[in-house]
């Protein structure tokens, strides 16, 4: 089971975990100067220490670009490394979240992505895994700036973490700004996950630190998940109080988009981000009943255009043909699969 | 990674189509792709990857765009790293430092914009374990050249001896680890 197809805690808002370790290996440049044989070398020098620990090695050179995408997709590769040209590989240990790019922006970034609201466990996860390469290579360090990263906006813990939360109530509220601008005056970063201008479709929003030096990595994620639990505080209390009127456009809403979506012909990516947010919001309200936040948590992934293209045996050539399979594939986990209920 | 349309904001939607075999590819922001689908130049947006895995790139933008605004003098410009070679004109330029040196190399230029972005230049989060080690090793390099000093001032040589052996034995068991690194 992967992130995507379980729940954690406070499922109702909390979709998944993140953290991330910026490391660089001493005596060599950072990776935008590093020569091939040189990105080889940390390939390798990685791979012996991560690939005994049940690690599997992914070389990205190596692999078709939709391939590549549909790492990006899961969320264990940033975009920027899937579409690297130098070398660069990524070491996966799905089970526990854990993935390490190697030859990223830094030479390592060490991330778990575990599902609902676990940063705590989503460190350690992480840290337990930057413990093996540190007892193993020199990392660039110094006393006063911590970790030498490439860019000096990730210096000092080199840690990145973040929480993707689920908002339908405040985005529908039209909250979402103003909880931005309070996030960010202590620190905090509030990005929507399909970034479509201001608003995000799919009322998904990632919560990260900004500031990643002058605390200790304890300091930063008790920080970041004081602010994610007030926010899950406030949407909640919006939630329960849509009421009257205004709860039965909402139910009618919720109840036709889960009829779409389980019955479409054709389901483009951002109608089915939109159906997904309906549905979803449908199951927290027990509106919907019969759908599970695990079978729209495996949508999430399948129906993205590469993992989907994947999945075909004929790898859909029109973007026609895409909307077919994608219906084809939401319909069949919704009306036939029944994995994950009573 | 910027929007290849207006070159200014952030790319956040990620399109590829393949289209009887013709593929194209663009790395848009919300507002360029929002155009771009209104006058039919997209198809479909079937490949709205979220940034997810880069939160901090807009960041990196503004916090160079910002800080480093004001020009310096040629002779900064032209400064290069001994180890690798990058000018802080390159750095300004595009964020990024060439190498852990340059951190040395640039510490007073970079002194404020660090300061600016972080907060703070002091850093108070976990420590490699080889650091560590050393830490410890200087710790008590410290101790016994306390109790060393305080022997000889107490004319006990003696001690001050053994004590200069335990020194001298700690500094060379420092030098053939550092040989055993790599
Ligand atoms: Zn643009
Ligand atoms: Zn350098």
């Amino acid at each position: 089971m992967t992130w995507y197809q379980t729940v954690g805690q406070h499922p109702d808002t909390v979709i998944s975990s993140r953290v991330r370790l910026a490391r660089n290996l001493s005596g060599y440049p950072f990776s935008s100067k590093l020569g091939a044989a040189e990105a080889n070398e940390i390939i390798e020098k990685i791979g012996s220490v991560l690939e005994p620990a049940g690690f599997r090695k992914i070389h990205f050179s190596g692999i078709s670009p939709v391939l590549a995408t549909s790492y990006v997709e899961r969320h264990y590769v940033s975009p920027d490394f899937a579409n690297k040209t130098s070398p660069h590989a990524l070491f996966l240990e799905e089970q526990e979240g854990l993935a390490v790019m190697a030859c990223e922006e830094d030479h390592l970034r060490i991330q778990c992505i575990l599902p609902g609201l676990s940063l705590e466990e989503a460190f350690k996860n992480a840290r337990r895994t930057e413990q093996l390469l540190d007892e193993n290579f020199d990392f660039a360090y110094s006393e006063k700036l911590g970790y030498l990263t490439h860019c000096p906006t990730n210096l000092g813990t080199g840690m990145r973490a973040s929480v993707m939360l689920f908002l339908p109530a405040l985005t529908m509220g039209g909250y979402m700004d103003a909880l931005a601008s309070r996030l960010s005056k202590i620190g905090l970063t509030v990005r929507g996950l399909f970034g479509e201008g201001s608003g995000s479709a799919g009322c998904m929003y990632q919560i990260s630190n900004q500031v990643t030096l002058g605390f200790s990595e304890e300091e930063l994620l008790h920080r970041l998940e004081d602010a994610i639990k007030q926010t899950i505080e406030k949407e909640e209390k919006m939630r329960k109080s849509i009421s009257g009127d205004a709860l039965d456009r909402l139910t009618d809403r919720i109840l036709r988009s889960e009829g779409i979506l389980k019955y479409a012909h054709m389901l483009s990516s951002s109608e089915f981000v939109k159906l997904f947010s309906d549905v979803r919001f449908g199951i927290s309200l027990g509106i919907v009943n019969d759908i599970t936040y695990e079978q729209l948590g495996e949508l999430l992934v399948e129906t993205m255009p590469a993992t989907l293209t994947l999945s075909a045996e004929h790898s859909p050539k029109t973007a026609a043909a895409r909307d077919m399979l994608r219906a084809k594939i939401v319909k069949e986990k919704l009306t036939h699969d029944n994995r994950g209920k009573e | 990674m910027l929007c290849e349309k207006c070159k200014k904001r952030t790319a956040t939607v990620f399109y590829n189509e393949n289209i009887n075999g013709k593929v194209r590819s663009f790395s848009l922001c919300g507002d360029c792709a929002a155009k771009m689908r209104e006058k039919g130049e997209l198809q479909d947006v079937t490949s709205m990857v979220g940034s997810f895995a880069d939160p901090f790139s807009e960041l990196q933008d503004h916090f160079f765009g910002s800080f480093f605004g004001l020009p310096s003098p040629s002779y900064i410009e032209e400064k290069a790293c001994p180890t690798c070679g990058t000018t802080y004109r390159e750095i300004t330029k595009n964020g990024l430092l060439g190498c852990p040196d340059c951190y040395k190399t640039f510490e007073a230029e970079l002194e404020s914009t660090i300061g600016a972005a972080q907060g703070t230049t002091r850093h108070q989060g976990a420590v490699p374990a080889r650091h560590r080690a050393k830490q410890k090793l200087e710790e008590k390099r410290k101790e016994l050249k306390a109790k060393l000093d305080a022997a000889i001032s107490k004319e006990e040589y003696e001690e001050a001896a053994r004590l200069r052996d335990e020194i001298r034995k700690l500094s060379a068991n420092e030098k053939s680890d550092e040989k055993g690194e790599n």
